[in-house]
């Protein structure tokens, strides 16, 4: 029998199915096993989806569910409902894991909780003053077009002194690049005799470079690759991680150096929402866990922290390891970021 | 009982508009992570409209949205007026795909592409030193040119087809009337066409200005930090700086500039009678 539907009706039907199909879309709706865990996208989603992700359903029964996106957004919407976050684990940069921990956004780690928390070394746990564990990490070096630079720099200062003298084009990373501030404004700055108290060096610099026009600058991450290989730059400060991953997709032109002063660290960390249910727990043991590890670091190239982890050759040739790094002062860095980004604007360009 | 069938809409744009709207209005009052000395509930437009970079940076986003829509006029009513009035049916429609193809793909591809073109090894420099116009590459690439360029490539197919649609409509019996009582090919067209048309071009000024005012990604990826626009402080204040506050308050004053624009610009049409 056919029914006749009014306007109204026709009208509430169509509000009430919007509501319903958007309520579905929430996560504050997923099943009460269920927790939310966030990637970057990319190559990084597959390797949590099929790593990470499987181990934590595999021991424990639940589901875990991806948000793909960036800290600041995931950060934003744990603020806005901060009583019932929709995101349960948080992967994130150490400037705004500290942020996150003083603002109470994530909780301190529970090393009863974490049983592969004896395998990370203090320090991944300490940078964070304890608000989360460093999983994995880039470092930012010099990487170069092999065919095009047949005597790459090897320190940070003869990047820029060869630059200067014309001899290539560097790619930089711009300030609307999350990481610019520790990458390229700290590292220049402590390569040429500055800290983090006194930048004017690394600011100095990048004007010379900008009044010879010997610099370009990059504001995502592939967009580094497309300069060296449309020939718009010769060589610049980018990830070992990105760079090998590049150099295994067939570009074999693209070299990577850690440089004399070291790599700058750039750290990952996963931590744990405030009020997220103790499963949350469980994910980060599958985080930190040895082989989910290693099989992340054969996949993306990036070191991890777990100190059982043995790399093969082929991978342990490629990735640097944390002891050659530099650690940025982070927190120092992440107060100075709004006065570095504001002399940038007025000194460099956007 | 009208009302009643706009109500899904209305709570769309209360849901995903007005709402959004507020928050961000309310975070703009809110400290931000830079404050100017003194503080106070005003703060972040304070800073955003009493310092001299900053007022560079909303005149320069202006400035760029300006040129943009004039080069889309000069560029796109030339097109527009051979498609309606000297193509025919198969060669119209090839001009119809050609223009709407562009905006099946991604953004960020057609941007991609002008990097290829105009890098330093790019195929504009080989060009002119094969032909022995330049002896070393030009810096073409992160430019405010190379920012027009890309701009107006995407955003001149909006002009065309507003401008197009509007052509087609007008009677051409005026045009020849007004050629039988003496004028020339170029007096009619300036006194019957332009004015029947502005209609048309009125409209693909207003899109063509309002997207280039918002545009973010072209300016990113092609700009290289030669040109300030608001919305590329906006995501450097999101994404670098965290300094959601004045972010906001840069937001709402690029909705305010957008409106302020927006209707002297109706206005000015208005004035032309039609």
């Amino acid at each position: 029998m056919l029914t006749k539907l009014s306007r109204r009706q026709v009208l509430a039907g169509t509000v009430a199915g919007s509501a319903l199909a958007l309520a579905s879309l929430s996560p504050a709706f997923a099943q009460v096993d269920s927790i939310v865990v966030t990637s970057y996208g990319g190559i990084w989603e597959i390797a949590i989806r099929d790593l990470f992700v499987a181990d934590y359903e595999a021991r424990t029964g639940g589901t875990a569910e991806i948000q793909i996106g960036g800290p600041p957004q995931w950060m934003s919407q744990i603020e806005a409902s901060i009583d019932n976050p929709p995101i349960d684990v948080l992967v994130n940069t150490i400037d705004l894991a500290l942020v996150a921990g003083r603002t109470g956004l994530v909780e301190k780690i529970e090393p009863s909780k974490l049983t592969n928390l004896k395998n990370i070394p203090d320090r991944f746990v300490e940078s964070v003053q304890g608000w989360g564990v460093i999983f994995d990490y880039g470092a930012a070096g010099i990487a170069y077009h092999r065919e095009r630079v047949a005597n790459p720099p090897s320190s940070i200062k003869a990047m820029i002194e060869g630059a200067l003298a014309g001899e290539y084009v560097l790619s930089l990373p711009s300030i609307s690049y999350a990481p610019t501030p520790q990458m390229l404004i700290w590292s220049l700055a402590d390569a040429l005799g500055g800290s983090v108290d006194n930048v004017d060096p690394a600011f100095e610099a990048l004007k010379q470079l900008q009044e010879a026009n010997a610099v370009i600058f990059y504001g995502g991450a592939t967009e580094f690759l497309n300069h060296l290989e449309s020939g718009e730059a010769e060589l610049g400060i980018y990830w070992d991680g990105r760079t090998w991953a590049h150099y295994s997709t067939g570009a074999e032109w693209i070299g990577f150096i850690n440089p004399d002063e070291g790599a700058v660290m750039n750290p990952v960390v996963v931590q744990k929402v405030v009020n997220s249910p103790d499963t949350a727990w469980e994910y980060i043991n599958s985080v930190l866990a040895p082989g989910p590890q290693l099989k992340f670091a054969e996949m993306v190239q990036y070191g991890v922290t777990n100190s059982e982890v043995v790399y093969p050759d082929w991978l342990k040739e490629r990735i640097t390891p944390w002891e050659e790094t530099r650690w940025p002062p982070f927190e120092e860095i992440g107060a100075a970021i709004p006065v570095w980004v504001d002399r940038w604007n007025r000194e460099i360009g956007a | 009982m009208g009302f009643s069938f706009m109500i899904p809409s209305l709570l769309l744009l209360v849901a995903f508009f007005i709402v959004p709207l507020v928050f961000v209005g309310e975070m703009s009052f809110r400290e931000g992570r830079l404050p100017p000395p003194g503080g106070g509930l005003w703060q972040n437009y304070e800073r955003l409209f009493f310092d001299s970079f900053y007022l560079g940076v909303i005149g320069e986003t202006m400035l760029l949205s300006v040129v943009v829509t004039l080069i889309c006029i000069l560029v796109g009513y030339p097109v527009a007026y051979f498609m309606v009035r000297h193509a025919g049916g198969k060669l119209y429609n090839l001009i119809i795909f050609l223009l709407i193809a562009p905006l099946l793909t991604p953004i960020i591809m057609r941007t991609f592409g002008w990097q290829v073109l105009l890098a330093r090894r790019g195929l504009v420099n080989e060009w002119l030193q094969s032909l022995d116009l330049i002896s070393k590459p030009l810096a073409l690439l992160n430019s405010p040119v190379a920012v027009v360029l890309g701009l107006v490539h995407v955003l001149a197919p909006f002009m065309i087809l507003s401008i197009a649609s509007v052509l087609a409509g007008i009677d051409r019996r005026l045009e020849e009337s007004a050629r039988m009582l003496g004028a020339g090919k170029g007096m009619s067209f300036l006194k019957i066409t332009l004015p029947l048309s502005m209609d048309g071009l009125g409209t693909g000024a207003i899109l063509v200005f309002m997207l280039a005012n918002g545009s973010f990604v072209t300016l990113l990826l092609l700009g290289g930090g030669s040109l300030q626009t608001l919305p590329l402080l906006i995501y450097q204040q999101f994404n670098t700086t965290r300094d959601l506050p004045f972010a906001a308050a840069m937001s709402n004053a690029l909705l305010l500039i957008a409106f302020i624009c927006l209707f002297f610009q109706l206005r000015l049409i208005r004035r032309k009678g039609v």
